[in-house]
């Protein structure tokens, strides 16, 4: 009796529990389009926004969701491309003209002209000094359609460094919670970190969008976004789980587009240590690393092997001779370096053996992989070598001196030009220069390059300096992993943007 | 119980100059530097020289008293200051951040109360039977699963194959339910076993018996004299609980892409966004302090017995 009236007193509570659990949801709809003029799409990022304010957003969000545009964009040939700039010239590389194009309304519903430009770029300087350090602008000069810039310094690259998207163009005049841009989208609602609802801008000046809604939602789990896929949340997932891909292969109603990225993961030679210093065994030591094995089994076939620090499409790009795993040819090499081969094994020339210490880290789970199967080659040759795995490797480089060899990946151009990377990497005090490198011919070459304005001239040196890089192996370049996307097949128009600056775009449908 | 209050407030104040002082020096001592975030080593071509300038303008290069101070007298302003990356204020994005992880937390103490209140009672006043073992079990393997795999099953379940519940993201209550029943279920493995244990104890006790012998009715007994002498523990638990939440739950926010406090603290930790950090700890130690002093009147509240003996003593 007493503990029967306990029991019945706990019914009600776990019935409470099994009804809450299984409480259906009204906001589980898929969001492909029901009605021709109602078309809407959701897209599923792999990197959470913060904010939507173009100018310090670290995500971009603005103009990936085709919200706000830039002067120039990168087009899908990686080329500078006019986009809120009709066109623009310099003749000395430090000013600059550009015709805003005309009949560009924002969303706010006021004209483009070179004032509001102007507006919108001083914003960006005065918010984030990252836009400030890229643009080195002196002083903007608008009239009427016309913007004149000038830097404070001769920057020939000035104009690619215009498609960074934290220089996009908005109304800095308008008063609405969001930012009020020129793109195919404005937005409706923006919820940090989780969605950002959209609505056609009908009056694009570039024509017709075909979405009347998009959203854009955040997750940074691969396998929560594959999930939120399968469940029909989203329609478009960027960057679903590799280990999920033959799974979502085998559905006949998904698409998956997977190409190189601007990205490239390589292994830096540390300049101060007394063997990686001499170019015969970084040449050497480049046999070691099997980039095939990278490409197809670490990274499961979603990476292209790299030859040299950008993707060959790019006119920089030389020719390479293809770089090929071949223990034989490393140990050759290490021979020609003055290295004693015995029994196959590589030993310094007093006898004592080679051993080196390599840093990788976790953020990109690949990286400690490679360093294991370069850590396996080498021990082929006799060459020990040490993984340290560090949290930040950025910090830990620029601070210490105690490593030899480490594993880094970085997109080496971003904007569609050679001379961030060069510069960054190569110049003494770029803060990419990790491996002290300090080759005066090439800081020759990357300095001209600084100040050479005519294109075709700034991709020559660029070429030049690129072939030099290589003939020295001064870093070992491994692999360009590739950018995965996953789409439903009734999304139509989807382009996978290597530069992933441009998601949402008015072609975009469904039907 | 004014003088207990007053004491308490300096005893805060004390506690909170020395939590800020140790913060901050821990902060600094941190290897990592928030300027190559902020100049975006790793999109735009920067200088060593750049880096040495701005580290210089945001005052990092000073002295650490000094740039503690400079903080301190801010902070006496109510200025938090401005995230490095976002360019906003501090405390507008906490108080943007805290209602989703103030709801969450109430979803997740919801679920876990709804589940382990009766389970743990059952399991005590049953003991040794049956239900007692089925609570036994499941307290074992609810503390043994990671929440974040529990957290896929359930949108594997809930979102993908039933589709009734949506997998991410916030907004509406439904959103609440699958990250709230992940953390819940995790916490109330660990609640029944102790609701189990607290009741087992204040039922041996003597004024129980007594209770029983004069005929009082079981539910009153229970509710009115064992249930109000076993809360005690288990208040204590359930503000740490609270504490821990409130603190965040990076994986669940994570994985349900739930915009609170705990992915945004690991974000700005893993950037060295300075300000948002230093803020963030001000805050969680004043929402603790003050979870401290509720839990503490509520002893009083649940036996007054405390109250007594803090009067007879002072």
């Amino acid at each position: 009796m007493f503990k029967r009236s306990y029991f019945k007193l706990c019914i009600p509570a776990v019935m409470a529990v099994m009804m809450t659990a299984c409480a259906s949801s009204p906001s589980t709809t898929s969001t492909s389009s029901t009605a021709p003029q109602d078309k809407s799409v959701t897209l599923l990022f792999n990197v959470q926004s913060p904010s939507i304010d173009p100018h310090t957003d670290i995500n971009y969000t603005a103009v990936r969701a085709g919200v706000n545009e830039t002067l120039i964009k990168v087009n899908k040939d990686l080329k500078l491309e006019a986009w809120l700039a009709e066109k623009w010239d310099s003749k000395d590389g430090r000013h600059w003209t550009f015709s805003i194009r005309p009949g560009v309304k924002f969303h706010s519903g006021k004209a483009v002209d070179a004032a509001a430009v102007k507006a919108s770029l001083e914003r960006a300087l005065k918010l984030n000094p990252s836009v400030k350090n890229a643009l080195h602008i002196r002083d903007i000069h608008a009239e009427g359609k016309t913007l004149s810039i000038t830097t404070d310094k001769p920057f020939p690259e000035f104009v690619s460094e215009l498609v960074h998207p934290n220089t996009a163009i908005m109304d800095t005049t308008a008063t609405g919670d969001f930012p009020s841009g020129t793109g195919p989208f404005q937005v409706a609602s923006f919820r940090a970190g989780s969605e950002l609802n959209l609505e056609r801008n009908e009056h694009y000046w570039n024509g017709e969008v075909k979405l009347k809604h998009a959203k854009f939602m955040f997750n940074e789990d691969a396998n929560a976004r594959q999930l939120a896929f399968q469940a029909k949340t989203a329609d478009i997932v960027y960057r679903p789980p590799i280990e999920s891909l033959e799974l979502l292969k085998a559905d006949s109603t998904v698409k998956i587009d997977s190409l190189p990225s601007l990205r490239t993961h390589q292994l830096i030679y540390n300049m101060n240590n007394h063997d990686l210093k001499k170019t015969a065994v970084r040449k050497a030591f480049d046999h070691l690393i099997n980039r095939d094995e990278i490409a197809s089994g670490i990274m499961s076939g979603q990476g292209t092997p790299a030859q040299g620090p950008f993707l060959p499409d790019f006119p920089f790009s030389p020719e390479y001779i293809t770089k090929k795993f071949d223990l034989n040819a490393a140990r050759e090499g290490f021979k020609e370096a003055g290295y004693t081969v015995q029994n196959g094994k590589i030993t310094n020339p007093d006898g004592s053996p080679l051993h080196f210490t390599l840093l990788t880290y976790q953020s990109r789970a690949e990286l400690p992989l490679i360093s294991q199967l370069i850590q396996a080659n080498a021990k082929e040759l006799g060459i020990t070598i040490d993984i340290r795995q560090v949290d930040n490797i950025d910090e830990y480089l620029a601070a210490h001196q105690d490593w030899d060899l480490a594993t880094y990946s970085n997109i080496t151009a971003p904007r569609g030009d050679a001379s961030y990377f060069l510069n960054a990497a190569y110049m003494p005090e770029g803060a990419l220069n990790y491996g002290r490198v300090h080759i005066p011919e090439l800081e020759r070459m990357i300095t001209q390059l600084n100040t050479t304005v005519n294109e075709e001239q700034r991709n020559k040196l660029a070429l030049k300096a690129v072939t030099l890089i290589d003939q020295e192996n001064l870093q070992s370049f491994l692999v360009h992993p590739n950018n995965v996307v996953a789409y439903r097949n009734y999304v139509h128009n989807w382009v996978t943007s290597q530069s992933e600056y441009y998601l949402l775009t008015q072609d975009l449908d469904v039907n | 119980m004014f003088q207990s209050i007053a004491k308490k407030f300096l005893t805060f104040m004390l506690f909170f100059l020395i939590l800020s002082f140790v913060s901050f020096c821990l902060l600094k001592l941190v290897p990592g530097d928030p300027v190559r975030s902020i100049l975006r080593v790793d999109d735009v071509a920067v200088s060593n020289q750049q880096i040495a300038d701005m580290r210089s303008q945001l005052g990092l290069d000073q002295p650490l008293p000094v740039q503690y101070g400079k903080w301190l007298v801010q902070l006496l302003q109510l200025d938090f200051g401005q995230s490095y990356l976002t360019h906003r204020p501090v405390l507008t994005e906490f108080i943007e951040k805290l209602p989703y992880t103030l709801l969450l937390t109430g979803g997740s103490l919801f679920i876990m109360l709804l589940i382990a209140l009766p389970l743990g009672t059952l399991s005590a006043l049953y003991r040794n039977h049956w239900i007692d073992s089925a609570s036994r079990v499941f307290a074992l393997i609810g503390s043994s699963i990671p929440s974040f795999w529990l957290g896929l099953l359930f949108i594997e379940w809930f979102a993908v194959k039933l589709r009734i519940l949506p997998s991410m993201g916030d907004g509406t209550i439904f959103h609440l339910v699958l990250p709230s029943l992940t953390l819940g279920l995790a916490m109330a493995a660990v609640y029944v076993r102790m609701i189990r244990a607290s009741l087992i104890e204040s039922s041996g006790q003597d004024f129980i018996k007594a209770a029983q012998a004069r005929g009082i009715s079981p539910v009153r007994i229970f509710f009115r004299h064992m249930f109000r002498h076993s809360l005690v523990p288990l208040i204590t638990v359930f503000s740490e609980s609270i504490g821990s939440l409130l603190g965040g739950t990076v994986v669940i926010e994570v994985l349900f892409a739930y915009p609170g406090l705990g992915k945004w603290i690991v974000d700005a930790i893993a950037a060295r966004d300075y300000p948002i950090i230093q803020g963030y700890t001000i805050f969680m130690a004043v929402f603790i302090i003050c979870l401290n002093i509720l839990v503490e009147l509520s002893y009083r509240w649940v036996n007054p017995e405390i109250a007594l003996k803090e009067k007879r003593l002072s």
